[in-house]
């Protein structure tokens, strides 16, 4: 068939494939376009100030379970980027508390300089409302500042 | 014939590598998607349920009244002695308090002028001393 060496059977120098070196570089490209563009949490965070606490622990309960209330230094009360006055917010909650099976739990983001005044008002609606189960969100503190104090 | 066909052989002794990319790119798609971070961190509290009052013997509570200027004062049960200290204080207090009669209750009274820092320091200290039966209250008069 063939004669060795005699240069017929030369193989095509174009390759059969399609180039693949570069898919890793659209790939990484679509990557960071949709990290980029990705919004995870529906509302922004808050102008506030932490608390901070020694013993803050992570909430046992998935993202979506969890609801972020969060009052700023003023005592304005904010739910999903929108201020609500005080007496509404059981009302507002009341529904969300339903429709998660009462699996919500409510993550309050109090500036640490709020005065408790509105604080009490704030969990007074929360029991209204029904919930159960609240957390006070705060920064955990360095344990060095701990030691210090 | 077939030493011809032997010669070369068709199967590449290569483990192809092509396909590669695309797998560790689902690995990696797949643990973007799934992932969230657990930012939310705080201090844990279950509210009673509307309407719900619990009948308790004063001598079962430890009175923790907040003031505007972060100073709590401490008052057990019946006995009208005040007692003052810092919020970081609390933790030893309320382990000693509770070795000596593990039915206590901390009711925390804050000031409504108190800033949510202090009453968060005495929280923060109950928690640390896993105290669990805690009553949050503002203070009235």
């Amino acid at each position: 068939m063939s004669i060795k060496g005699g240069g017929f059977e030369r193989k095509s120098k174009a390759s059969s494939e399609v180039p693949s070196s570069s898919m890793a570089d659209i790939a990484f490209l679509l990557l960071i376009f949709f990290m980029v563009t990705t919004v995870f949490q529906a509302d922004r965070d808050r102008p506030i100030v932490w608390p901070v606490a020694g013993a803050a622990q992570k909430i046992d309960e998935k993202q979506k379970n969890i609801l972020m209330v969060w009052m700023e230094r003023d005592g304005s009360v904010f739910i999903n980027d929108q201020g609500y006055p005080m007496e509404d917010v059981s009302t507002v909650i009341a529904p969300l508390y339903a429709a998660s099976e009462r699996a919500l739990v409510i993550s309050i983001r109090a500036d640490r300089e709020v005065p408790y005044v509105y604080m009490d008002a704030l969990t007074q609606e929360l029991v209204s409302a029904g919930v159960v189960r609240v957390v006070f969100a705060a920064q955990l503190e360095e344990s060095m500042q701990r030691e210090r104090r | 014939m077939a030493v011809l066909n032997a010669k070369k052989s068709k199967v590449s002794d290569e483990v192809p590598t092509s396909s590669m990319a695309d797998i560790a790119f689902l690995l990696l798609i797949f643990f973007l998607v799934t992932t969230t971070f657990p930012k939310d961190k705080g201090l844990a509290v279950v509210l009673p349920e509307p309407g719900e009052e619990a009948q308790v013997s004063q001598k079962n509570i430890l009175h923790l009244i907040v003031q505007p200027n972060g100073i709590v004062e401490v008052k057990r049960g019946e006995n009208e002695q005040i007692q003052r200290m810092r919020p970081q204080e609390i933790e030893g207090l309320w382990r000693s308090a509770v070795s000596a009669n593990p039915n206590l209750i901390a009711a925390v009274k804050t000031h409504p002028q108190a800033p949510y820092k202090y009453m968060m320091d005495v929280l923060d200290a109950l928690h640390a001393a896993h105290a669990e039966r805690i009553s949050l209250q503002i203070l009235e008069n």
